[in-house]
C-alpha cells in the first residue's frame, strides 16, 4: 500500500531586502493512511509555512520547490482553482487560535455549511443538517440549537471542536493540525487531543499535528519530524525518536518536556 | 429588545431636552437684547417694553424656556398673534415662521446631503476595495496620493474652482439654484451636481483610506486565512469574509456623517447661494436672529442624536458580537 501523503525536499523561500531567505529547507516526509505524524520545532522554525505550503496559502512572494504529493496526484504548482477543489475537502486545517479564526460575524452552522456546500454542494438545508451532525460529533451539546449561535457565545475549547467539526465535515484524507491546542488551558488540551485520536481512529484520517510540545506528541503520533530554523533535525517513528534521540537538538526538546514556558532555549 | 430601544428613546429625549436648555440659555442669556433688535433705530422705551412684554422677556428664564417647549408642542400666543404647533417662533429679520422656514428648506438639505452620501459612498467604497485588491500597485499609490491630497482641499475653493471652470469658462452647467425636481429633473440635476461633488469628494477621499485600510486588515485576519483554508470560491471569500468585516464599521462613521449633513451643509449650501438650512443657519448667525440659531441647532442636535440611535440599532443588526442576546 502506497503512503497516502509524500513531501519530498520541499522548500519555502521568501525574497526580504537581505536577499531569499529559506524558511523550510529540503524537507522531506510521508504521511501513511490513519497515521500521525508530528511535526515538533520551536517557534519560528518553519512548522506553519510548511502546513501553508501544502495547501497553496503562503503570504504573497514566497516560492516553493520540491514535490508534495496526496495520493499520487502533484499538489504544488496546481493553479488557484484546482488547489480550491482539495482545500477544505482532500486536505483541510485546524489552526491554532479558534477564536480568530472564526468570522464572528456569521453563526458556526454557516460557516460549517458554506465549506460542506462549496464541495459536496446540496441544498441549504442539507448542508446545516451536516453542520449539526458535524458539531453533534465533535461533542458540542444540544447542537440542534448551537448551530445558530456565533462563534463568541462558545468557550475556547468549544470553538477549537467546532474548528474540528468544520475540517472533518467533507471527510478529507487528510487533516493538518497546527498547534490546535496552544492556545487553550491545560485541561482543555487534553480533551481536544483525545477528541482528534478518537475522530482520526474512526474516520482514518491522516493527520500532521504541529506542535512545539513534544509532550503532545508523544501520546497521539506514529511518527515524527523534529525541525529546527527550517532544517529537518530529525525524522523517525515516535518510538525511536523518544527512546533513541540521534540529534542534540532533539535532546534538548525533550528535556524540555515538563514545559517551562517563560524558558526560551537560546 | 423592546426595552433596549425603549430605554434608547428614552434617553434622547432628555439628551435633546439638555441640549434644548443648554442652546437657549446661551442666546437668550448672553447675546443682546433681541427687544433692542427688533425695535430698530427709532426706538423708545416703552415700545421695547412692550416688545419685551410679547415675547415674554421679563418673565423669568425658566419660565421663558417652558413657554418655548410648550410652544414646540402645543403652540403659543405672541400677544396677539398665535403661533400654531410646532412652534419655533419668528425670525427677527423677516417675521416669518421659523417652522415654516424650516420646512422650506429641509427639502433642500436633503437633496445635497443624498446625493452627495451616494457619490462618497460609491466613489470612496469603490476606490478603497480597488486599492486594497490591488495594493502596492500604481493605482493603489495614485489613488491614495489623490485622497490624501481631497481630504486637505478646503470645500469653498474646490466650490469656487468648479464653479469658475464649469459654469463661468466652460459653461457646461447652470449656476446652482435650488429647483424643484417637479419642475425640471435636467435643470435639478444639473443644479445640485457641483455641490454635490464638492461635499462629496472629502468624504469620498476619508471613505476610499478607510475602506482601504479596514479590507488590508480584514485580509491579514485569521478567519480570512480559514476561509481561504476551507476552498471557498474566491467570491464567496471576498463578500463574506472581506467585505462584511471591513465595511460593518464604516457604516457607523457613514451614519454620523449623514446625520450631521442632515443638519445643513453650511459652507457648501452658502457658497452655492442654495436656500437650505445651512445657509439658514450661516444667515441668521450672521444677523443675530436668535429663534432661527435656537432652531438650527436644535434641528441639528435632533439630527445627530437620532443618528447616533439608528447607527447603534444597525450596529447590533450588523455585528452579531454587540446584539443583545436574549435567552
Ligand atoms: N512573509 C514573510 N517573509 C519573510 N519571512 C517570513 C514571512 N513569514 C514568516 N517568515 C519566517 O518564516 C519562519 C518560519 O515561520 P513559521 O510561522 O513557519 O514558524 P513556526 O514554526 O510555525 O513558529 P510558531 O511555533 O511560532 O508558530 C520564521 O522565521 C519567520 O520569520
Ligand atoms: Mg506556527
Amino acid at each position: 500500500m502506497s503512503d497516502l501523503f509524500i513531501v519530498d525536499d520541499l522548500t519555502v523561500t521568501f525574497p526580504t531586502s537581505r536577499g531569499p531567505v529559506e524558511v523550510v529547507k529540503n524537507l522531506s516526509f510521508t504521511v501513511g493512511r490513519d497515521d500521525t505524524l508530528g511535526i515538533v520545532g520551536e517557534s519560528g522554525s518553519g512548522k506553519s509555512m510548511t502546513a501553508l505550503a501544502v495547501l497553496g496559502l503562503l503570504p504573497r512572494g514566497a516560492q516553493t520547490s520540491g514535490s508534495v504529493r496526496l495520493d499520487g496526484t502533484e499538489l504544488l504548482g496546481k493553479s488557484e482553482r484546482d488547489l480550491r477543489a482539495v482545500r477544505g475537502n482532500a486536505i483541510s486545517m485546524v489552526f491554532q487560535d479558534p477564536l480568530s479564526s472564526l468570522n464572528p460575524y456569521y453563526t458556526v452552522g454557516l460557516q460549517i455549511s458554506e465549506m460542506y456546500q462549496t464541495h459536496q454542494g446540496g441544498s441549504r438545508r442539507a448542508a446545516k443538517q451536516v453542520a449539526i451532525e458535524a458539531l453533534e460529533r465533535v461533542g458540542i451539546p444540544d447542537p440542534e440549537r448551537r448551530v445558530d449561535h456565533y462563534p463568541h457565545q462558545f468557550s475556547g475549547g468549544q470553538r477549537q471542536r467546532v474548528m474540528i467539526a468544520m475540517a472533518l465535515c467533507c471527510s478529507p484524507s487528510l487533516l493538518i493540525a497546527d498547534e490546535p491546542t496552544t492556545a487553550l488551558d491545560v485541561t482543555v488540551q487534553a480533551q481536544i487531543l483525545e477528541l482528534l485520536a478518537e475522530l482520526q481512529s474512526t474516520t482514518g484520517t491522516g493527520m500532521i499535528f504541529i506542535t512545539h510540545d513534544l509532550a503532545v506528541i508523544s501520546s497521539i503520533a506514529q511518527r515524527v519530524l523534529v525541525m529546527r530554523e527550517g532544517d529537518p533535525v530529525e525524522y523517525g517513528t515516535a518510538e525511536q525518536v523518544f527512546s533513541d534521540p540521534q540529534h542534540e537538538y532533539t535532546r534538548m526538546l525533550l528535556d524540555a518536556v515538563p514545559r517551562i514556558d517563560d524558558e526560551v532555549p537560546a | 429588545m423592546t426595552r433596549y430601544v425603549l430605554g434608547r428613546l428614552g434617553s434622547v429625549v432628555l439628551i435633546l431636552l439638555a441640549v434644548c436648555l443648554f442652546t437657549y440659555l446661551i442666546f437668550f442669556k448672553l447675546s443682546p437684547d433681541p427687544a433692542v433688535m427688533i425695535c430698530g433705530k427709532t426706538c423708545t422705551p416703552d415700545r421695547i417694553n412692550s416688545i419685551r412684554d410679547v415675547l415674554g422677556l421679563n418673565q423669568p428664564i425658566l419660565t421663558q424656556f417652558w413657554e418655548f417647549l410648550r410652544g414646540i408642542f402645543a403652540g403659543r400666543q405672541y400677544g396677539s398673534v398665535h403661533c400654531p404647533a410646532p412652534c419655533l417662533g419668528y425670525s427677527f429679520q423677516t417675521n416669518e415662521s421659523v417652522w415654516s422656514m424650516i420646512t422650506a428648506r429641509l427639502p433642500v438639505s436633503i437633496t445635497v446631503a443624498v446625493g452627495a452620501a451616494v457619490l462618497w459612498l460609491l466613489a470612496g467604497v469603490i476606490g478603497g476595495l480597488v486599492s486594497a485588491v490591488k495594493q502596492g500597485t500604481w493605482w493603489d499609490r495614485t489613488a491614495m496620493a489623490l485622497a490624501l491630497g481631497g481630504v486637505s482641499i478646503p470645500n469653498y475653493v474646490l466650490a469656487l474652482l468648479l464653479q469658475y471652470v464649469l459654469v463661468v469658462k466652460l459653461q457646461v452647467l447652470p449656476f446652482p439654484s435650488a429647483v424643484p425636481f417637479a419642475d425640471n429633473p435636467v435643470l435639478w440635476f444639473e443644479s445640485y451636481l457641483m455641490p454635490w461633488v464638492v461635499l462629496a469628494v472629502g468624504y469620498a477621499c476619508l471613505y476610499a483610506r478607510l475602506t482601504r485600510s479596514n479590507v488590508i486588515d480584514t485580509l491579514s485576519e485569521n478567519y480570512f486565512r480559514t476561509a481561504r483554508a476551507k476552498g471557498l470560491s474566491g467570491s464567496l471569500i471576498m463578500r463574506r469574509h472581506a467585505l462584511r468585516p471591513a465595511l460593518t464599521p464604516i457604516t457607523t462613521i457613514f451614519g454620523m456623517d449623514f446625520a450631521g449633513l442632515l443638519g445643513g451643509a453650511l459652507i457648501t449650501e452658502t457658497v452655492f447661494g442654495l436656500n437650505g438650512i445651512g445657509k439658514m443657519a450661516a444667515d441668521s448667525i450672521a444677523k443675530n436672529d436668535q429663534p432661527v440659531i435656537m432652531a438650527v441647532t436644535l434641528l441639528a442636535a435632533f439630527f445627530v442624536v437620532i443618528g447616533n440611535v439608528v447607527v447603534d440599532l444597525l450596529y447590533t443588526a450588523l455585528d452579531p458580537r454587540v446584539r443583545v442576546v436574549s435567552s
